[in-house]
């Protein structure tokens, strides 16, 4: 068991969250190895081992646990699924190509299947360091969803370019760094106070788009080339619609921290008229949440997807719909290995100048 | 959605997809319940042609392909059926895109068109009740749709038994692959034309929809063809060749656990690709080196 312990465990990338489930497996007592956006290094070492035709996310988890067994981590956990979308089986699959290329790394399966995945099993924590681990990383991720709220918000305002953002990484680094929970508890509303303390130009009036999408390039600023802080230096407000508390409100019907507004069974309904079943992944979302921006008179969405994406390519013949008859702009970008950092940012300003343009002449 | 109450007259179905999975009942039902059905032509370069400047590029072959058949029923047809396949066989589901089939094909490809759709859902209930629904659902009295569907599964149940026997070759490749890329016309058909003037016997599998054990996947087609490479007796089979389409989802992670299976059982195994700028040259070269290296090791 102590020699458990001393195991290094490789945390999946989950965007900023990483923070919080690395500082819970931290109070359970065993190392994590960890980081919130996948390496240029994984990238590449992903490329070179996963088959061709599989998406972006594949590649990047394949990767980053080849980074990790380098590292020198005996485990690894993955997010697994039970939905009707391939991701279902990548945990198997990077199992399997690891042991073919004679890796030693173990691919945990973080799934739904029971309180006590069987990882827990395996190093079983003692109960009370486990549940203290859990509160700890709920806490934890209440201060990113704050955190990144704030950044969204101000972002398009900030006088100097960049405070924003070099706040935002400041703030996370130092939130990385506590490991109380009733520290996290005080960070929370000294963060909320500094984001308000960056000068800003209160008499814009940003435009406010929606991001909505496959959650990897979502969350995973490598992947989706940062395209929040593209988005937000050019000048418009973001709402980027995976926001982990609010997901684990909707999963287990808790709340956690104050982005509990759309459950399952709630987007589900609102989808309704244009998609009558879920499709897998967070297409039923992308569609849910496309019309209520719709309703709520945002400027525009943006649908990021991985090229190939079974699910959110399904939707997208529904979105361009939605698009026409409600009379909101939607960007699709889709992200392969081969889509550039400079394709997308040329791709984002255009349709800004469009939602400009749009604002000034009073089409909306 | 169409309104279901309206009384009908030609119906159109696309030939892809369901209409390969379903053999014969769409057409049979259909015609049962007193409409006249309209089948668009056999997949072709025609077909893919008009239909790629409106699809979505990012879909598998087989999609665009339907997309094609749709376009090309669109103002021939009163309303087109497109059902929402979410499982044909129990505790098993279909491909993640299926689920979005009716809603993106009306916003999208069949957009002024009335769409007939039903949710196939052998989890919920059996493929009877859903046809009776439908029937009733298109107007139609309980007792001519419980007849109806009757006797359209009964016809499909025929169909299979014809494509099973069929089956009598000596020595033949084992063609994989999904019921529609395996029958379709621009997909499957090539490959086992130049089988044939190889001079090479093929099987491909028959899709029915009977009970399947659990296996690797939760995808009845790939749990099938799982279930044909672990028991296939390898002295009656030359070897497997995989008839994939450019970005299959599915196939993209399946055929690794195929590919693995395989080895180590020591069947030949050949994944030929197959995408909308098919000159049959590749495709065929491929073939004809498989068929050569699995001669030599015979001898």
């Amino acid at each position: 068991m102590e020699a458990r312990m001393s195991e290094k465990l490789a945390i999946p990338n989950l965007g900023n969250y990483t923070i919080a489930l690395d500082s819970a497996v931290r109070a359970m007592g065993i190392e994590p190895w960890s980081s919130t956006e996948t390496s240029a290094y994984a990238m590449e070492l992903g490329l070179r081992a996963a088959p061709d035709s599989l998406c972006l996310p594949f590649k990047a988890h394949l990767g980053h646990f080849i980074e990790a067994d380098n590292a020198g981590c005996g485990h690894a956990l993955m997010v697994n699924s039970v939905g009707s979308c391939r991701l279902t089986y990548y945990r198997g699959l990077i199992e399997k190509i690891l042991k073919e290329m004679g890796r030693k790394i173990h691919v945990w399966g973080l799934g739904f299947d029971g309180i006590k995945p069987p990882v827990i099993r395996y190093f079983d924590p003692d109960m009370i360091s486990f549940v203290k681990a859990i509160l700890l990383a709920v806490e934890k991720i209440k201060v990113i969803d704050t955190l990144e709220i704030a950044a969204w918000k101000t972002r398009p305002l900030e006088m100097n370019r960049g405070d924003t953002s070099h706040l935002l990484k400041r703030s996370l680094r130092e939130l990385a760094e506590t490991n109380v929970k009733k520290e996290v508890r005080k960070l929370h509303s000294e963060f909320a106070k500094a984001f308000q303390n960056i000068p800003q130009d209160t008499s814009q009036k940003p435009l406010r788009i929606g991001l909505v999408g496959e959650v990897s390039v979502l969350r995973d600023k490598t992947l989706n080339h940062h395209i929040e802080e593209c988005l937000g230096h050019l000048g418009a407000e973001v709402r980027n619609f995976f926001l982990l508390g609010a997901e684990l409100g909707n999963i287990f019907g808790i709340s956690v921290g104050g982005t509990k507004t759309h459950t399952r069974k709630y987007l589900a309904k609102t989808a309704k008229p244009w998609l009558n079943h879920p499709v897998g992944g967070h297409a039923l979302d992308s569609v849910a949440h496309t019309l209520l921006c719709a309703e709520k008179g945002f400027d525009a969405m943006v649908h990021l997807a991985p090229a190939g994406c079974m699910p959110e390519v399904s939707v997208r013949p529904i979105l361009s719909a939605i698009s026409k008859e409600k009379n909101i702009p939607v960007l699709e970008l889709s992200f392969d290995e081969h889509t550039s950092a400079l394709g997308t940012l040329t791709r984002v300003e255009a349709f800004m100048d469009i939602l400009k343009t749009r604002r000034r002449k009073g089409l909306v | 959605m169409a309104d279901s109450k309206k009384q009908v007259f030609t119906i159109g179905i696309p030939r892809a997809f369901y209409y390969y999975t379903h053999p014969g009942l769409w057409e049979a039902f259909f015609q049962n319940l007193g409409f006249k059905t309209l089948l668009s032509e056999k997949s072709g370069e025609k077909i893919l042609r008009n239909a790629v400047p409106h699809t979505e590029s990012e879909h598998c072959l087989a999609h665009k392909l339907f997309d094609g058949h749709l376009l090309s029923l669109l103002g021939k047809a009163d309303a087109v059926f497109i059902p929402r396949l979410l499982s044909l066989t129990k505790k098993h589901i279909c491909c993640a895109k299926f689920a979005a089939l009716p809603e993106a094909a009306q916003c999208g490809i069949a957009r002024g068109t009335p769409v007939i759709t039903v949710d196939i859902d052998e989890n919920k209930e059996p493929l009877l009740k859903t046809l009776i629904r439908l029937g009733k659902n298109l107007g139609k009295p309980a007792r001519l749709a419980k007849n109806a569907a009757e006797n359209a599964i009964q016809t499909m149940h025929e169909e299979w038994k014809k494509q099973q026997a069929a089956m009598t070759a000596e020595k033949p490749f084992l063609l994989l692959g999904h019921p529609y890329t395996l029958h379709d016309a621009f997909i499957g058909e090539p490959v086992k034309q130049k089988l044939k003037r190889m001079g090479h016997a093929f099987e491909t599998p028959v899709f029915t929809h009977e009970k399947l054990p659990e296996s690797v996947t939760r995808w009845c087609t790939f749990g099938r063809m799982h279930r044909l490479i672990t028991e296939m007796p390898l002295e009656k089979y030359a070897g497997a060749i995989q008839i994939s389409t450019f970005n299959c989802g599915p196939d993209s992670v399946m055929l690794e656990f195929y590919r693995a299976v395989c080895r180590s059982r020591g069947i030949p195994y050949l994944v030929l690709m197959i995408d909308e700028h098919t000159g049959n040259a590749g495709m065929e070269t491929r073939l004809e080196a498989f068929a050569d290296s699995i001669q030599w090791k015979r001898v």
